[in-house]
């Protein structure tokens, strides 16, 4: 990677930055809300991507941090009287919190059992926000003041997504990420080569947790209502999970195009037929894993379409 | 046996004696435990509704030990699985009402349709999606289950609406003594989960075809070049497996409500069992159902809010005993 290719990189960055920055007073509130939740999504694929495509700890269960956050932003709003941007240091610690505790033992597990403990931990995480509704108000969800605060959180989810998409660019680009791939490929080697495997691994994996938890924040600041049945949606985990696999993991622009692609169909199945979109969807996951494991991106570097340095 | 061996077991030990009594702990905490004749009666009626449980949760759980041990497959479906079968129980249960006769099917007997129709989804669905990934990177059967778990939801939801249903059958009660009852559905399923999976015990240990799978689940190759065709093996375990959890199915829908949302927990408790018990091994997972039965129980009967935490209890033994140790009671080593 060229000095001059990164910074092409970072001229289109601020291009596109530039653009959305300028979008929404184009666009109606539905048309806003779209590209907000394609921006989330984009956010949500992006840092599955970091545990999961760079480390290759695939992980089921991300739903949980998205969910743990925009449960502290909520209670923070609605039951403490905050200003919902003052709450999402707050979502990102109390995410990286979750991300410390659930991953210091499930870390250690490899492969598939990795993927079924943090499903299990993340469904987990569900029975006990619903249980406890002292705080959480259980079943019943937190209702937020009604505001309208669609071109705010237009804004801050914008940060949010480039501040994600620069850690992955950083992440595949410096020894940290080199040394992710080292773990994925071969973990006992990198062990053996003297990279302290568990603080990469933590580090990964905390670094996954926090943007999920902050999107989850200005997501229930949007939508103004949360329950634990929606935020902790094991749909979400998929979703990202497809996303990214789609356009292609262990990239930085696959989780990116596979977000863009995939919200806009899903957002026009939806509205056509709602119980097909769901049943396509497990379809479409079984088509990706069974024929593009490497999603869009690793088809066109193997086809020979896209130089390597390029998308990386 | 090594020194790291042992000290697990002795670990494993510990925690199942820990998790088993910390139910009374926080019950005697909270002032749920009472210690009378009348609490007595109710312990041992729980225990006993606790093992019939478990009876159930063996049927998924060595469908699901069954396919890991072969193919080493985890099938993230084999929840929806269950739901499936419970569905179909419901079906032909109500099927003669569906042309006005006023007659129930009994839910035992529907078995004789269910199963085949499930066997049959499972050949399918083995030869078309699982065949060509077994042996490849340990991840893909994983995605490609959940995919098809997703759409086994979303066909039952877009078929029958998410209310739940039950299948009304024996509500009656059977008297132990004059203080212990337990309703009759959980005696009869109790009763067939033992039919069931002491017949596939046996078949796995006696019929031809049966040695064939056990050998295919200790070493492919070798069972390969023995003139076993592995691939025929592999169609017919899934196909098994998948069979054996519509018989939980079936039994689940004279017990319990179900939505098409509830296969989840199920995987999820047929996952806890098998990691409990041994992966791939078929004793461990008949004990370990045993013991999540009893667990469960325990703590919806002592614990405040036990209902809800009776799902946390399966998914804590779970991650539990991945930590602890790996291999679970009885299961064979990794590597």
């Amino acid at each position: 990677m060229s000095r001059r290719e990164t910074v092409n990189h970072l001229m289109m960055m601020v291009i596109a930055f530039l653009l959305l920055l300028m979008l929404p007073e184009y666009l109606n509130v539905y048309h806003r809300s779209f590209v907000m939740f394609t921006m989330m999504y984009v956010v949500l694929a992006s840092s599955w991507n970091i545990i999961s495509g760079f480390t290759g700890y695939v992980s089921f269960g991300h739903v949980l941090f998205y969910g743990v956050g925009s449960y502290a932003s909520a209670i923070l709003v609605a039951d403490h009287g905050w200003h919902w941007l003052a709450t999402l240091p707050i979502s990102m610690m109390v995410g990286l919190a979750f991300a410390i505790v659930i991953g210091f033992p499930v870390l250690r597990l490899k492969g598939p059992y990795f993927a079924i403990a943090t499903l299990a931990a993340s469904e987990g995480t569900r029975v006990l926000v619903t249980v406890w509704d002292d705080l959480t108000h259980g079943g019943l969800g937190i209702s937020l003041p009604n505001v309208e605060n669609s071109m705010e959180t237009y804004y801050a989810m914008l940060v949010l997504m480039f501040v994600t998409i620069g850690t992955c660019y950083w992440v595949a680009h410096s020894r940290f990420g080199v040394r992710l791939n080292a773990i994925r490929e071969d973990e006992v080697a990198a062990e053996g080569l003297g990279i302290n495997t568990t603080l990469y691994k933590m580090t990964a994996f905390g670094l996954s947790a926090i943007f999920p938890a902050m999107a989850g924040a200005i997501q229930a600041n949007k939508t103004l209502y949360i329950d634990p049945e929606t935020e902790f949606f094991v749909l979400v985990t998929i979703t990202m999970k497809l996303m990214a696999m789609f356009g292609g993991k262990g990239t930085v622009i696959g989780p990116i195009i596979g977000a863009v692609v995939l919200y806009s169909i899903q957002e026009y199945v939806w509205v056509t037929f709602p119980h097909a979109h769901l049943i396509a969807f497990g379809v479409f996951l079984i088509l990706v894993a069974r024929f593009m494991p490497r999603g869009l991106v690793g088809h066109a570097i193997d086809q020979g379409w896209w130089r390597k340095g390029m998308v990386h | 046996m090594e020194k790291a061996e042992i000290r697990s077991i002795y670990m494993l030990s510990g925690f199942l004696v820990g998790a088993f009594s910390l139910p009374f702990v926080v019950g005697v905490m909270t002032g749920y435990v009472i210690f009378d004749l009348r609490w007595l009666y109710d312990l041992i009626t729980i225990i006993l509704s606790g093992l019939m449980q478990g009876g159930v949760y063996a049927m998924f759980a060595v469908g699901l030990t069954l396919i890991f041990g072969v193919m080493r497959i985890i099938n993230v479906a084999h929840g929806e699985l269950v739901m499936l079968g419970a569905y179909l129980t419901w079906v032909l249960f109500n099927a003669p009402g569906f042309f006005g006769i006023n007659v129930y099917v009994d839910p035992l007997l529907t078995m004789v349709i269910t199963l085949p129709v499930v066997f049959v989804f499972g050949l399918t669905v083995q030869k078309l999606l699982l065949n060509a990934v077994v042996g490849g990177p340990e991840l893909t059967p994983l995605l490609i289950t959940f995919g098809l778990g997703i759409s086994l939801i979303n066909i039952v939801e877009w078929i029958f609406t998410t209310d739940y249903h039950t299948v009304a059958y024996a509500p009656h009660s059977v008297q132990l003594t004059d203080q212990i009852q337990i309703s009759a559905n959980k005696v009869i399923s109790f009763a067939m989960a033992f039919v069931i999976s002491m017949g596939v015990y046996m078949f796995l240990k006696l019929h031809r075809l049966g040695k064939a799978i056990r050998a295919t689940a200790q070493n492919a190759d070798v069972a390969m070049v023995c003139g076993i065709d592995i691939k025929r093996i592999y169609v017919i375990t899934f196909a098994l497996g998948a069979s054996l959890a519509a018989a939980g199915g079936v039994l689940v829908s004279i017990q319990f409500a179900f939505n098409p949302e509830t296969g989840l927990e199920y995987t999820i408790v047929a996952f806890a069992i098998i990691i409990l018990g041994g992966r791939g091994n078929y004793i461990g997972a008949l004990l370990g159902a045993l013991m999540l039965g009893v667990l469960e129980n325990l703590v919806s009967f002592m614990v405040p809010n036990g209902t809800a935490m009776v799902e946390i209890a399966a998914y804590a033994l779970m991650i539990f005993v991945l930590l602890i140790r790996p291999r679970g009671l009885m299961g064979m080593k990794e590597g």
